[in-house]
């Protein structure tokens, strides 16, 4: 009887039938190990090719070292004690300079963000100077700092300035009208509105800064380290260049990677800590 | 009109006296007098644009007046339409926003049982329904233990099953805390269950005022509710209220 009922929806060219192999299958997704193997798989054989090259004399030594030897010489440079003092060094001028900016920005930021007056005298003033690609200041940096730690720090400081204060700023001009008017009617004070309303309203737009200025802080300190310094693995980097100490230099490539890496994941568990109320962190997968 | 003595008899929750309100060249209020006595349930209806939500807002001290003078509590407790809780609080951290004391958990842990999410302390607002949501935004108000409560059209995001379940929760609620309140609806059938007086408000004055019968309250089909239903439409314009029945 049900074909009485179809025939009578449906035309005879559209015949409505059942054909069972028809329905495709969904395809099995990886499992979450398969996944993780698969996309480490690419990375992995680059390495083995890269060591394979070198050490069949492909690759000349001096060119790219291979990955063994990249490994043995950052083992050597940590016993002989040199490595270490100047990844401290470096990471430390990254963080006075994030420090120092990151206030700076915030500062600036809440108040352009709360101020209209602070707003219309300091916002056109910022974008201008936010405007100059903060790599190009520094020849005017070394003229006034020198090359000294100041001149670093102060190099990072300026890139992370503007990424701070523009997600500041965005992100407590997005805070919901309503909840602050709630807030008010609530009777909270301008404190208490601030603490419990405006900043965790702004957050999820001011860690994107922080994200993404601990990536221009980085950069910033790589430049200065590899212009002007004597001390520092960028240091490092430049003083192996003269003696075509290859595997140095690739060393501290690494490390700068490996350094920008984790910077980036604190940044991301930051989020996940701090955002957890919010559905779009709180479910994020973790890559 | 303001000489209505209702209810108990602890002192008004708000006195208006010739309240005016302006935006730009046209008047939204005008020389409007209001008097809500505590534990006193006064529902106000208008079509839009009529001046309520206005009316509503200045007496929770959101808007300026132009005119006239509200005695009342300076800070009144407001539910809105939209629930308004801070997503990144949990749901005490919520109800206890406004609370200064150190036994704030305490406080609005009892309150969220009153609406009867006392097992849902911790929890996040996103994992609430929207009526869920707004019984949180109830207790929020409650807390605070208010003389004067305003309620702008808190059950119109509901769907129907859950707004009769609000509107029961809503007068139980309010019976036990005696605040004054004032309901700002578009709804008659919900002036009707919840108030002790229905107001309709027209061009920025209140044009006419019921008393409503305790027979009219708690029967739909009584023949003071059919007949208040009636009036109450025709006073906002809408036929004589035929599709009751």
């Amino acid at each position: 009887m049900p074909d009485v009922s179809m025939a009578v929806l449906a035309s005879p060219s559209e015949q409505v039938t059942v054909r069972a192999g028809a329905v495709a299958q969904p395809r099995r997704p990886f499992t979450w190990h398969q996944t993780r193997f698969l996309s480490w798989l690419v990375p992995a054989l680059l390495v083995v090719g890269w060591e394979l090259l070198a050490r069949l004399g492909k690759i000349p030594p001096y060119i790219l070292p291979a990955p063994s030897k990249v490994v043995a010489t950052g083992i050597a440079l940590i016993q002989d004690g040199t490595l270490l003092p100047d990844m401290g060094i470096s990471l430390l001028r990254a963080a006075a300079g994030f420090a120092i900016g990151g206030f700076i920005g915030f500062a600036f930021g809440t108040a352009v963000g709360f101020s209209r007056i602070a707003g219309v005298l300091l916002d056109r003033t910022i974008l201008m100077l936010r405007a100059i690609p903060f790599l190009a200041v520094l020849p005017l940096v070394i003229v006034w700092l020198g090359i000294g730690e100041s001149a670093k720090i102060f190099l990072v400081a300026f890139g992370v300035i503007f990424p701070i204060y523009m997600n500041t700023v965005l992100g407590i001009r997005q805070v919901d009208p309503k909840l602050v008017e709630l807030g008010r009617v609530t009777g909270l004070s301008n404190w208490n509105l601030v603490r419990r309303i405006i900043l965790p309203g702004a957050l999820p737009s001011i860690l994107n800064g922080v994200r993404y200025a601990l990536a221009t802080a980085w950069l910033a300190l790589v430049v200065a380290e590899t212009i002007a310094a004597s001390s520092g693995i960028g240091f490092l980097a430049m003083d192996a260049r003269e003696f075509l100490r290859t595997d140095v230099i690739v060393l501290v490539i690494l490390i700068y990677a490996v350094i920008g890496v984790a910077a980036d994941s604190l940044a991301r568990l930051m989020e996940r800590r701090l955002l957890a109320w919010h559905p779009n962190y709180a479910t994020e997968v973790q890559r | 009109m303001t000489q209505q003595q209702n209810v108990s008899a602890c002192g008004p929750a708000v006195v208006v006296h010739g309240l005016k309100r302006t935006y730009g060249l046209r008047t939204v209020i005008r020389d409007l007098d209001l008097r809500i006595e505590r534990g006193e349930f006064v529902v106000l209806l208008g079509e839009s644009g009529c001046g309520k939500t206005t009316l509503l807002r200045a007496l929770a001290g959101l808007d300026p007046i132009d005119g006239g003078r509200i005695e009342g509590p300076s800070r009144p407790a407001v539910v809105f339409q939209e629930h308004r809780l801070l997503p990144w609080d949990s749901l005490w951290r919520n109800v206890a926003l406004g609370l200064e004391q150190n036994d704030n958990r305490t406080r609005a842990s009892a309150a969220l049982a009153e609406v009867g999410l006392g097992d849902r302390l911790d929890d996040w607002p996103r994992n609430l329904s929207g009526g869920q949501a707004q019984r949180v935004a109830l207790a929020r108000a409650l807390v605070q233990e208010p003389r004067l409560l305003l309620l702008d059209e808190p059950f119109a995001a509901l769907d129907a099953l859950t707004r009769i379940n609000m509107q029961s929760l809503v007068k139980q609620l309010v019976a036990e805390h005696q605040p004054g309140v004032l309901l700002v609806t578009h709804d008659v059938d919900e002036a009707i269950v919840l108030g002790d007086r229905a107001m309709v408000m027209r061009n920025g004055a209140i044009a006419c005022e019921f008393t409503v019968s305790a027979a009219a309250r708690s029967h739909r089909s009584h023949p003071d509710a059919i007949g208040l239903r009636d009036q109450l439409l025709s006073e906002l314009g809408v036929g004589e209220g035929q599709m009751a029945a």
